[in-house]
């Protein structure tokens, strides 16, 4: 395979980015392990997001490659119902806060 | 996107996965504590990874809720097997197991059948103590339902992914 999925790198400017924002953002990380097969955590994505088969392709790649993948950002309780709905996917998730 | 779905499988095959989805049943009903049992403790894994207070407080909140819906899904899959399993005991030689049985599974008993299979091979991959994706042992016969539940499952998510309509990226 050797996809990589860049899109998720940080960027130099994300502090003017997040400038103005009224609080630090959430995120829903997704952790790579062993048995979960690639096609079941690419339709986690897709059925429990809504992702493009694209979209969440490219996040279950980048979970395999990179060992996790930020699969999304916001308020800290909707990261806690995602992380909980990927628990129950059997998908190894956790919440953090964005680093900055 | 998911919908009903049906699926065509030897009835040896569906006799292994009712037998497997009961043992994973007896398994969650004799744990009363997650943590005791590693291979249960791994479907209710932590929620924070940095902060022990929230991973606490995160599993306290979903704990048991995750375990009863393990409970609830895998009672589903049951359901759904149990009218393709024979009435009575039968030899492990008997021709009608090697015959095709029609499991008919509704949108919702497809997400409990996906999420059980994958909760199964957790269970099972704990037991066998794999650690990484090299770690196989193809002379251990158990390596090779862990398999085979890895290739019905796949199977199971092409049937549906080929069932849905293209989505725009």
């Amino acid at each position: 395979m050797g996809m990589m999925n860049t899109a998720t790198l940080p960027r130099a400017d994300e502090d003017l980015e997040l400038r103005g924002a009224p609080e630090t953002p959430w995120q829903t990380v997704v952790w790579n392990d062993p048995v979960n097969l690639m096609s079941y955590v690419t339709h986690v994505f897709r059925t429990y997001f809504g992702f493009s088969a694209e979209r969440a392709e490219s996040l279950m790649l980048a979970v395999h490659h990179d060992g996790h993948a930020v699969v999304a950002e916001g308020a800290r309780e909707q990261m806690e119902l995602h992380v909980h709905a990927m628990h129950d996917y059997g998908l190894t998730a956790t919440v953090r806060r964005a680093p900055q | 996107m998911t919908r009903e779905l049906v699926m065509a499988i030897t009835r040896v095959e569906a006799l292994h996965l009712s037998q497997m989805t009961q043992q994973f049943l007896d398994l969650l009903e004799a744990t009363t504590d997650a943590a005791s049992d590693e291979a249960v403790a791994r479907l209710v894994p932590d929620g924070y990874s940095d902060d022990d207070d929230a991973a606490r407080e995160f599993r306290r909140l979903t704990e048991r809720e995750l375990l009863e819906r393990r409970h609830v899904d895998a009672q589903a899959v049951l359901e759904i097997l149990r009218p393709t399993l024979p009435d009575q005991p039968i030899a492990p030689d008997d021709a009608s197991l090697t015959e095709e049985v029609v499991v008919h599974a509704s949108a919702d008993d497809v997400g409990a059948l996906l999420r059980t299979l994958s909760a199964i091979r957790l269970v099972l991959a704990t037991r066998l103590g794999i650690q990484s994706e090299d770690d196989h042992d193809s002379t251990d016969p158990r390596f090779g339902i862990y398999d085979w539940l890895g290739y019905r499952l796949d199977s199971l998510i092409a049937a549906i992914e080929s069932d849905s309509p293209p989505t725009a990226p």
